[in-house]
């Protein structure tokens, strides 16, 4: 019985940080052995050194009974601190992990106006303190995975016991533990291990950094994955329609609420068709305008040598160099030069007889409006989708446009997120869901659980069997 | 999605299939096609109506006989495996020339009205794909988009208002001022524009709740029928009787009289958006024959789904022999009051054919 320390040693050669601190005690000499990069010296001293000296280490600390190497092993690189009595030949764990970690701030990238504005941090267990906190419920539940061939990195599946969906449940195990992957960075490569149709476009998990998000899609019924050094977690199953809600819907009255989704709803579908109905309009059917509209918009382009295709392409290009780079520059010029860039380039690209002037209003409208949904990739899909139309329209006019469209439509209803169909208002319907779909009821109706979660509370009315 | 299970689908998909197949391009022509009865022809699409449902009896009579067969099965098991096999071969015929024929007349009107003057080829090579991908997902996703292009063309009834607005009610007064030879013109040119729900006998075998099928298929039918009626009556009100004699889409012409601040010509968005319709009539025809390749060879394949997709493409683009074609097209929906009538026929021979211990399952 018992590993010999040299066999440690030996495992842990080549490795700086790793510290073999020897010190006397009144009975022994021990080996204190951890990793420095992940251990802070104030707590080595408060949870190791001191209980030592004054003999109650082993109140804090677990005996490893049958210790073998690996077992050791994972502990230093977890962060544990391993004490070894030769004596005795017998190796006890502290849990030590102190290393460095940034504080709960305030979220970038799903900013609500009124509302909580915590967001998640990098810290697993800080991220699971931001929802156990909110949820303060023994019926929440959590299974706890190692994935990553190479970086071993933890993840969580936190999930209502009471509401959830044990199928869903099983299939997010089973897509866990199936993940073959060298390493994780961010849970969003994760979630694109776990899709079931990694070709389409579109996000079939729901990706946030607010724990109210997370918190209100576990009291939904929904299964929250998150993962350590990670500060996004995954919510799964999704409906497209939910890829445009914000929580602060629920935060405002339900009118305003109403209108501001509805807006980010349609301007989705908007953004996509806009500049592509220019192109076909002027290319194939100028008669659709009235006189009056089609003798400005001639005018506006009058000097313009390019065809609208064209035109369009190169507007379109211009606004995403603009923010593409004003995402990748440093944040203090990034503001400035994105800005003065536009308007330069907007301006003198009409002077320069480039683009026309309508043509820049609509470009701007729809890159604004490809921005309202709250979730980032889904913001992505539309301006990427954009790109599909604007050809379709140049290749046949209105006709590509709809053939592009039943594409869309075609390829939404056939997309699953965990299974379960995408497109929730069509299916799987459940009529609870349309007090809360383009109109947000007032609170008091919204009693029933989504028809996508499929949840097993007996509050909301059975979802129309289909999957 | 579930392409193992057979039975999938659910009465909302069972309605839509109904009512979307029915709903092509016969529809945008109807008024000119009943033309010879004149004004009194608006009540005739509620005739249809009565006519289909009545059609609808055997047709779901004979699927719950034989509930987990599709009519290729039933005609192998009726008539024997060979004259079973010939029969569908027939069928496949009707069904891939039907097919071409309401491609090619959605793309002429395409051309027509929205593409003047360039080349079809491409448009509808590609709307062939998009059917093809339509298909490949099997007849519930045929059906979900069905439910879709209902939802994003039902507001075309709005752009009738013009055509109320200008039109005149006393139109549609007297009802029966036609003589039996008029009835008959009418009934037999317009009674294809109904034609669609007779697949349901290819589709039955797959739906949930087989016992309430009659139903269902009953209030898709009757939704589309409004659909039709609409259109019919307002023409009625809106045109002349020498303009719905002689103006071929009766329908196009009243979305051109819509009049907005920012849009004119509403029959290009129309005739465009309509697509959605003729890519669930075809999808759900494709589906058809391509199930009845699978019950001539015997073995369910991908393939035939590519062939069938070709041979329609050959069959439009055909640049040989325009007449024939031409007169191909128009007169194969004459085939479809055959196929109309042909589920009597079988219902009469299942019920004279002596019994088998498997036959009745």
């Amino acid at each position: 019985m018992g590993i010999p320390i040299e066999a440690l040693k030996s495992k842990l050669a080549g490795i700086e940080d790793a510290v073999f601190k020897q010190i006397e005690t009144t009975e022994d000499e021990v080996t204190l052995i951890y990793f420095s990069s992940l251990v802070d010296k104030l707590t080595l001293h408060q949870m190791v050194i001191r209980p030592l000296s004054e003999g109650i280490l082993e109140n804090s600390s677990e005996v490893i009974v049958q210790p073998n190497i690996s077992e050791l092993i994972s502990a230093i690189t977890e962060g544990s601190t391993v004490v070894y009595f030769p004596k005795q030949n017998v190796y006890l764990k502290v849990n030590t992990f102190s290393a460095p970690s940034a504080s709960i701030t305030v979220t970038d990238t799903e900013s609500t106006v009124i509302g909580p504005t915590n967001a998640f941090t990098e810290s697993l267990e800080t991220n699971l303190s931001l929802i156990k906190r909110r949820i303060q419920n023994l019926n929440l539940k959590s299974n706890n995975f190692v994935i990553g061939t190479e970086t071993h990195t933890q993840v969580t599946v936190l999930y209502m016991d009471n509401i959830a969906n044990k199928e869903n449940l099983d299939i997010v195990i089973d897509k866990i533990q199936n993940v073959n992957h060298p390493g994780f960075n961010d849970s969003s490569i994760l979630q694109k291990l776990m899709d079931n149709h990694p070709f389409s476009p579109f996000p079939q998990y729901h990706e946030t950094d607010r724990p109210d998000n997370a918190v209100s899609a576990l009291l939904d019924g929904r299964i929250v994955i998150l993962m350590n050094n990670s500060n996004g977690v995954i919510i799964c199953p999704i409906s497209f329609f939910e890829l445009f809600i914000s929580p602060e819907d629920y935060y405002n009255r339900w009118m305003t609420a109403s209108l501001l989704r509805s807006i980010r709803f349609f301007g989705f579908f908007l953004t996509i068709i806009m500049t592509p109905t220019y192109i076909s309009v002027l290319t194939y059917h100028p008669e659709m305008l009235p006189f009056d509209v089609l003798l400005n918009l001639q005018e506006s382009r009058e000097k313009v040598p390019f065809s609208p295709l064209i035109e369009v392409l190169f507007m379109e290009l211009v606004i995403e160099i603009l923010r593409e780079a004003g995402s990748r520059m440093p944040t203090k010029i990034g503001q400035t030069i994105g800005i003065v860039g536009g308007i330069v380039i907007g301006t003198a690209a009409v002077e320069a007889h480039l683009v026309s002037n309508t043509l820049i209003v609509l470009v701007a409208i729809s890159a604004l409006l490809s921005f309202l949904p709250p979730n980032f990739i889904m913001s992505n899909t539309s301006r990427f989708m954009r790109y599909i139309f604007i050809f379709a329209a140049g290749m046949f006019g209105l006709f590509g446009q709809m053939i592009a469209f039943a594409w869309l439509f075609h390829h939404l209803l056939t997309l699953t997120s965990l299974n379960t169909a995408y497109m929730t208002p069509i299916i799987p319907r459940k009529s609870s869901d349309l007090l809360d779909s383009f109109v947000r009821m007032p609170a008091k109706f919204l009693k029933h659980t989504s028809g996508i979660a499929k949840a097993q509370s007996k509050k909301s009315p059975p979802v129309e069997k289909e999957e | 999605m579930d392409m193992n299970k057979v039975k999938t689908l659910n009465r909302y998909h069972v309605i839509f299939l109904i009512q979307n197949v029915i709903v092509g391009t016969s529809v945008l022509s109807l008024p000119n096609r009943l033309s010879s009865m004149g004004y009194s022809q608006w009540w005739m699409p509620l005739l249809f109506g009565i006519v289909a449902n009545l059609l609808l009896i055997p047709i779901i009579w004979l699927g719950l006989q034989y509930k987990n067969d599709t009519l290729f099965v039933i005609h192998e098991k009726l008539f024997g495996k060979w004259i079973g096999k010939l029969i569908n071969i027939m069928l496949l015929l009707y069904f891939i020339v039907i097919i071409a024929a309401v491609c090619s007349s959605y793309i002429e009107l395409v051309q027509v009205v929205a593409l003047i003057n360039r080349k079809i080829t491409i448009p509808l090579l590609i709307f062939l794909c998009m059917v093809v991908y339509i298909v490949s997902g099997g007849i519930k996703s045929i059906a979900r988009f069905c439910m879709i292009s209902f939802l994003l063309t039902l507001w075309f009834l709005y752009f009738l208002k013009w055509g109320v607005m200008d039109g005149n009610i006393s139109h549609t007064l007297p009802l029966f001022n036609f003589t039996k030879e008029e009835f008959f013109t009418a009934s037999k040119k317009g009674l294809m524009a109904i034609g669609g729900f007779e697949l349901i006998s290819f589709y039955f075998p797959h739906i949930i709740n087989q016992k309430k099928a009659f139903k269902h298929a009953s209030i898709g039918l009757w939704i589309s029928i409004g659909f039709t009626f609409c259109f019919s009556l307002v023409s009625v009100m809106f045109f002349s009787q020498w303009q719905l004699k002689n103006v071929l889409y009766p329908v196009l012409n009243l979305f051109k009289e819509v009049e907005l601040s920012f849009l004119e010509r509403i029959d290009v968005l129309g005739i465009t958006m309509w697509v959605f319709l003729i890519l669930s009539t075809v999808a759900a025809y494709l589906w058809v024959a391509k199930k009845g390749l699978d019950s001539i060879r015997s073995t369910p394949k991908k393939i035939h789904l590519y062939i069938i997709a070709a041979v329609v493409f050959v069959l439009v683009e055909f640049p040989y022999m325009e007449e024939f074609q031409q007169l191909m097209f128009e007169r194969v929906f004459y085939l479809m009051y055959a196929m109309f009538l042909w589920p009597i026929l079988l219902c009469f021979i299942h019920i004279l054919k002596p019994k088998k211990s498997e036959g009745g399952e």
